[in-house]
C-alpha cells in the first residue's frame, strides 16, 4: 500500500516541480498548489495507513476503536489544507495583478526588483534623478 | 583648535582612579580570590561570575590606573577637539570592556568583552574617520583581532565541551581530567590565534603599528598598558592548566620569540617615534608570551613584573610622544631636535621611562629584567631563546635612546625649536607620575612584591611567594652591561641600520601584511563573481537551485543513515485506482497548453487526494478537499476570465528536459523520504493520548475535530486568523484590478 502511494506523492511532487519551473505564472502558482496537495498527503501517510474506519468513537464507549485511522495527522492535515487554500487564492490574485499591471505573465520578464545586469557585466544603480528616494546630497542643495 | 585650555572631561578620570582605590581596598582587605555568582543563561551553562584572582587583580589595578591617566592627559590632549565627547565615552567603555573580559569566570562571557574591546577598538582607532589611513587602520585592527577572536571562539567551546564545564575556575582544577583528550591540541590552536591576533603576535603582528594612526591617548591606553595584553591575559589564566604541555611551551617559546626578534628588527625601519614604540611593544609582547611558555616559578613572577613594568614605561613614553607631536607637529625623529630646551618636563618624564625600559638599575624595569634573569640563571629557559632575548634587551635599551635622548638631547642640523613649547599640565603630569611610579617601584620593590607574588601565584598554583627577591649576582651585571653596550651601540648606528634596513623592502611582498592586503582584495573579487551568479534575478533559476539543493541534500542522507525500507503489502484496489489517476492527472498537467484544461486536471489531481482520504479513513479531511477544490475551480475559472481579457501573449515554454529531469529527481527523492520514513517504527504515545481523552476530557467522539477544536484551539485560531489576513490582503489587490480595468474601459470603449 504504501509504496503505490508513495509513488503516487513522487509523482505529484514531479508534475508540481516542473510547473513551478515553467516561466508562465499561472503555472508556477498551480505547481506550488499539487506540491502543496503531495505535503499533505505525505504527512497524513506517515502517521501510518491501512485502516478505512473514522477515528470516531461509537456511541457508549470512551475509548476509540484499535482498528480506527490515527486522529493526530488528519487534524494537522486539515488545518494545512486551509491554510493551503489561502496561500493559492492569495497566488492567484496577485499573478493576475501582476499580469495586469505589467501586461506580462513571464516571470523571466519580471525585472523591477533584480534588474539584469549592465553589458559590462556590473549591477544597474538606480538612477538617482529618477528614485524615489532622491540623493539627499541633491536635497540640501534645493535647501 | 590647539587651544591650551583642558577640558572639563578631565573629571571623568576620578571614574577609573575611583575602582583603582576600590580594587586596592579590595587587595588588601579580602581573601584572594573574590568570587561573585550572576547566573546568566543558567540553561546553557552560562554564568556571569566575576572571578578575580591575583593575575586579574594586576589587570584591574592596570586597567584603572593607566585608565584614570590616560583620561587626565586625553582630557589635555584632546582640549578644543570637537571629537573628545566621543573619545572619552568609547574609552571609559573600552575600559568596561576590559574590566568586563579580566574579571568573568566563564569563557563564553570573557569573549562577549573579548570582542567588546575589539569593537570599541575599532571606533577608537578610526577617531580621525576623514583620514582613509585611519580608516584601512581601524579595518585592519577589526579584521585581524575580531577575526582571531572568532576562531578563539571556537577553540573555547571545544575546550568547555571537552572539560564539561565553561567555568574557567573548574576548567583549571579539573585539568589533569582532560588535558589528553585528543582535540585539546585543536583548541589550544584556535585559542592561540585568538590570543596572537589580540597581542599582535606573528604573524598577526603588522596590525599594531599600523593602529596608531588613533590619537596619542588612545595607543597609550589600548596599544601599550591594556588591549594589546588581553592576549597575554588569556594565555597566563590558562598557564596553570595547560604548562606542563609540550604544545603548549613550543608554541608560545617560538611564536614569542620570533615575534620579539621581528618587531625589534622592523623598529629599525621606522621613522615615526610613535611607530617606534609601537613595534617595541610587539617585542615587549612577545617576550611575555615566550615568558608564559617557560614552565617553573621563575618565568610566571618574570612574567608578572615585566608586565608591570612595561605598562609604567610604555604608557608614558607614548604620553611623551603624543606631547612632543603635539607641540612641534611632527613625530619624525629626523625633525626634531633638542627639545630638551623647551620641554623640560616631558624631557625629564621620557628620561624616567627610558631608564625603567632599558632596565638600568634603580627602576622597577630593572627589576623585571632581574627576575628574568633569575630564572634564566635557574636555566628554566631554553638557550636559543635567552640569545634572542639577549638582543631584545639590547634593542630595548637602543629605543630607549631614541625615544628620550635622540630627541630630547641629540642636535639635529635639520630641525627648529622655534615655536615649540611645553602644554598643560594635564600632558606633561601624567607622563611624569607614570614613570615617576617606575622608578620608585624599583627603589622599594617590596611594596608591589605581593601584588607580583598573587598574580605569579594564580599563574602557577604550585608557586609559593614569600618575597621580591633583588640578585646582583655576575650574570645579572654582564647581561645588563652586555645589553647596554649592545643597545648603545645600535642607537648609534641607528641610521646606517636604518638605510641597511631600507635595502630589504622588497622582502614585504612576503610579508603577512602582504597577505592580509591581498584577502582584503580578493573578498571584494570573489563576492562580485560569485553574487551574479548566485544572484541572477531569474525567478526559475532561483526555484532551480533550491530545489536541486533539497535533493543534494537528502540523497547522502537516505544513502548513510537509511539502513530500512517498508515491506510490500498487497494495497486495495480503491487506493491503486485513484493512486492511477493522481499520477496521470499530474503526468496531464505537465502536458496540456491550454489554461482551462490545465485547471481542469490540477483538481483533478485535488479530488483524486480527496478520494484517497476517503479511502483510509479520513472522511473529514476529503470533506475539506472536496469544497476546497470547488472553491479552487470557481475562484480560477473567475481569474482566467479576467487573464484571458487582457490578451497577453503564452510565456515561452522552456527547458523542457532539464525540467524534467529537475522534477523527476525531486519526486524520486520525496516518494524515497516517504518510505523511509513509514518504514521504521511508529511511536504511538500522542495518537493514544488523543485516542482515550477524547470523549472523557472534551466530550466529543469525533476525535479529528475535538483535537482541532480542543486540543489544538489556540493553533486552529491563529490558522483562522491567517487565512483572514490572506483574504484581506487580497482585497487592495482586487481593487487595483477593478480600477485598471475602469481606466482600460474608459480609453478602449
Amino acid at each position: 500500500m504504501i509504496w503505490v502511494l508513495a509513488f503516487a506523492i513522487g509523482a505529484m511532487v514531479a508534475a508540481g516541480v516542473y510547473l513551478v519551473l515553467a516561466r508562465d505564472l499561472l503555472r508556477v502558482v498551480i505547481g506550488v498548489s499539487l506540491i502543496g496537495a503531495a505535503a499533505n498527503l505525505s504527512m497524513f501517510v506517515a502517521g501510518r495507513v491501512g485502516t478505512m474506519n473514522p477515528p470516531v468513537v461509537p456511541l457508549g464507549e470512551t475509548l476509540l476503536a484499535a482498528d480506527a485511522a490515527n486522529p493526530l495527522p488528519q487534524a494537522l492535515v486539515l488545518t494545512a489544507i486551509v491554510i493551503g487554500m489561502a496561500l493559492t487564492f492569495f497566488s492567484l490574485v496577485l499573478v493576475l495583478a501582476i499580469s495586469q499591471e505589467t501586461a506580462n505573465n513571464d516571470s523571466e520578464k519580471l525585472r523591477e526588483a533584480e534588474p539584469p545586469p549592465a553589458a559590462n557585466g556590473q549591477p544597474v544603480l538606480e538612477d538617482a534623478t529618477t528614485s524615489e528616494h532622491p540623493d539627499p546630497r541633491a536635497l540640501q542643495e534645493v535647501r | 583648535m590647539n587651544t591650551d585650555k583642558p577640558s572639563r572631561l578631565v573629571a571623568l578620570a576620578l571614574v577609573p582612579f575611583a575602582l583603582f582605590a576600590l580594587a586596592l581596598m579590595v587587595y588588601l582587605t579580602a581573601e584572594l580570590p573574590v568570587r561573585i555568582h550572576l547566573p546568566w543563561i543558567p540553561s546553557l551553562g552560562i554564568e556571569a561570575s566575576l572571578h578575580i584572582d591575583g593575575w586579574a587583580l594586576q589587570f584591574i589595578l592596570l586597567i584603572t590606573g593607566i585608565g584614570g591617566f590616560v583620561l587626565v592627559y586625553a582630557a589635555g590632549y584632546l582640549a578644543g577637539d570637537p571629537k573628545r565627547k566621543r573619545v572619552f565615552v568609547l574609552l571609559l567603555a573600552f575600559m568596561a570592556a576590559m574590566l568586563g573580559s579580566v574579571s568573568a569566570d566563564n569563557l563564553i562571557v570573557l569573549f562577549v568583552f573579548w570582542e567588546l574591546t575589539g569593537l570599541t577598538s575599532f571606533l577608537l582607532v578610526g577617531t580621525k574617520h576623514e583620514d582613509a589611513t585611519a580608516r584601512a587602520s581601524a579595518r585592519q585592527a577589526l579584521v585581524v583581532t575580531g577575526g582571531g577572536g572568532l576562531v578563539m571562539l571556537a577553540g573555547l567551546i571545544l575546550l568547555g565541551q571537552v572539560a564539561g564545564t565553561y567555568s574557567i575556575s573548574e576548567l583549571i582544577a579539573s585539568g589533569p581530567n582532560w588535558i589528553n583528550h585528543e582535540l585539546v591540541p585543536l583548541a589550544l590552536v584556535c585559542i592561540f590565534i585568538g590570543a596572537f591576533s589580540k597581542s599582535a603576535q606573528f604573524p598577526f603582528h603588522f596590525w599594531l603599528p599600523n593602529a596608531m594612526s588613533a590619537p596619542t591617548p588612545v595607543s597609550a591606553y589600548l596599544h601599550s598598558a591594556t588591549m594589546v595584553k588581553l592576549g597575554i591575559y588569556l594565555l597566563g589564566r590558562l598557564h596553570p592548566a595547560f604548562d606542563e604541555l609540550l604544545l603548549w611551551q613550543v608554541s608560545l617559546i617560538t611564536v614569542g620569540v620570533v615575534t620579539s626578534v621581528l618587531a625589534m628588527l622592523l623598529t629599525l625601519s621606522e621613522r615615526d617615534l610613535k611607530r617606534i614604540l609601537a613595534w617595541s611593544t610587539v617585542a615587549a609582547l612577545g617576550t611575555l608570551v615566550m615568558l608564559i611558555g617557560q614552565p617553573g616559578d621563575g618565568a610566571v613572577m618574570a612574567t608578572s613584573a615585566f608586565l608591570l613594568a612595561h605598562a609604567l614605561y610604555k604608557a608614558p613614553l607614548f604620553f611623551v610622544a603624543g606631547n612632543v607631536d603635539y607641540a612641534a607637529g611632527t613625530r619624525n625623529i629626523d625633525h626634531l631636535s633638542r627639545l630638551v630646551r623647551v620641554m623640560p618636563l616631558s624631557a625629564v618624564a621620557a628620561l624616567l621611562a627610558a631608564i625603567s625600559m632599558a632596565g638600568m638599575p634603580l627602576s622597577f624595569g630593572f627589576v623585571a629584567k632581574d627576575l628574568i634573569e633569575i630564572a634564566k640563571h635557574d636555566g628554566q629557559i631554553f638557550a636559543w631563546a635567552s640569545y634572542a632575548s639577549m638582543f631584545v634587551s639590547a634593542m630595548s635599551v637602543a629605543v630607549a635612546a631614541v625615544a628620550a635622548i635622540r630627541v630630547f638631547w641629540q642636535h639635529n642640523g635639520n630641525a627648529s625649536t622655534e615655536g615649540v613649547h611645553e602644554g598643560s599640565p594635564l600632558l606633561w603630569l601624567p607622563p611624569l607620575m607614570v614613570a615617576g611610579l617606575g622608578i620608585v617601584l624599583g627603589l622599594v620593590p617590596h611594596l608591589i612584591g605581593p601584588l607580583i607574588g598573587a598574580a605569579a601565584e594564580s599563574m602557577r598554583p604550585a608557586l609559593q611567594y614569600e618575597e621580591l627577591r633583588i640578585l646582583l649576582n655576575g650574570h645579572v651585571l654582564v647581561s645588563l652591561v652586555t645589553a647596554s653596550v649592545i643597545g648603545l651601540a645600535f642607537f648609534i648606528a641607528w641610521d646606517q641600520l636604518h638605510k641597511l634596513l631600507e635595502r630589504g623592502r622588497e622582502l614585504e611582498r612576503f610579508s603577512p601584511s602582504a597577505w592580509y592586503d591581498l584577502l582584503m582584495r580578493a573578498i571584494p573579487a570573489a563576492a562580485n563573481w560569485l553574487t551574479p551568479r548566485l544572484q541572477h534575478g531569474s525567478l526559475v533559476g532561483y526555484a532551480a537551485m533550491l530545489l536541486g539543493a533539497v535533493v543534494v541534500a537528502v540523497v547522502p542522507a537516505l544513502v548513510i543513515w537509511n539502513r530500512q525500507w517498508p515491506a510490500f503489502d498487497p494495497p486495495s484496489l480503491a487506493v491503486v485506482g485513484v493512486s492511477l489517476l493522481l499520477v496521470v492527472a499530474a503526468i496531464a498537467a505537465c502536458r496540456v497548453r491550454d489554461s482551462f484544461v490545465l485547471l481542469l486536471t490540477s483538481g483533478l489531481v485535488g479530488f483524486g487526494s480527496a478520494l484517497l482520504f476517503l479511502f483510509l479513513g479520513a472522511p473529514d479531511l476529503a470533506l475539506t478537499q472536496f469544497a476546497v477544490e470547488v472553491a479552487f475551480v470557481v475562484v480560477i475559472a473567475a481569474i482566467l476570465l479576467r487573464v484571458r481579457r487582457l490578451d497577453l501573449e503564452p510565456a515561452p515554454v522552456h527547458n523542457t528536459k532539464a525540467r524534467t529531469v529537475v522534477a523527476v529527481a525531486v519526486g524520486t527523492v520525496i516518494a524515497a523520504l516517504v518510505l523511509a520514513a513509514t518504514a521504521g517504527l511508529f511511536d504511538p504515545v500522542l495518537t493514544q493520548y488523543f485516542a482515550e481523552r477524547a470523549v472523557p476530557d472534551a466530550h466529543g467522539r469525533n476525535v479529528v475535530n475535538v483535537v482541532l477544536v480542543d486540543f489544538r484551539a489556540v493553533d486552529t485560531l491563529g490558522e483562522i486568523a491567517v487565512v483572514g489576513a490572506s483574504f484581506i490582503a487580497t482585497i487592495p489587490l482586487l481593487l487595483l484590478v477593478r480600477a485598471r480595468l475602469a481606466k482600460s474601459r474608459r480609453k478602449n470603449p
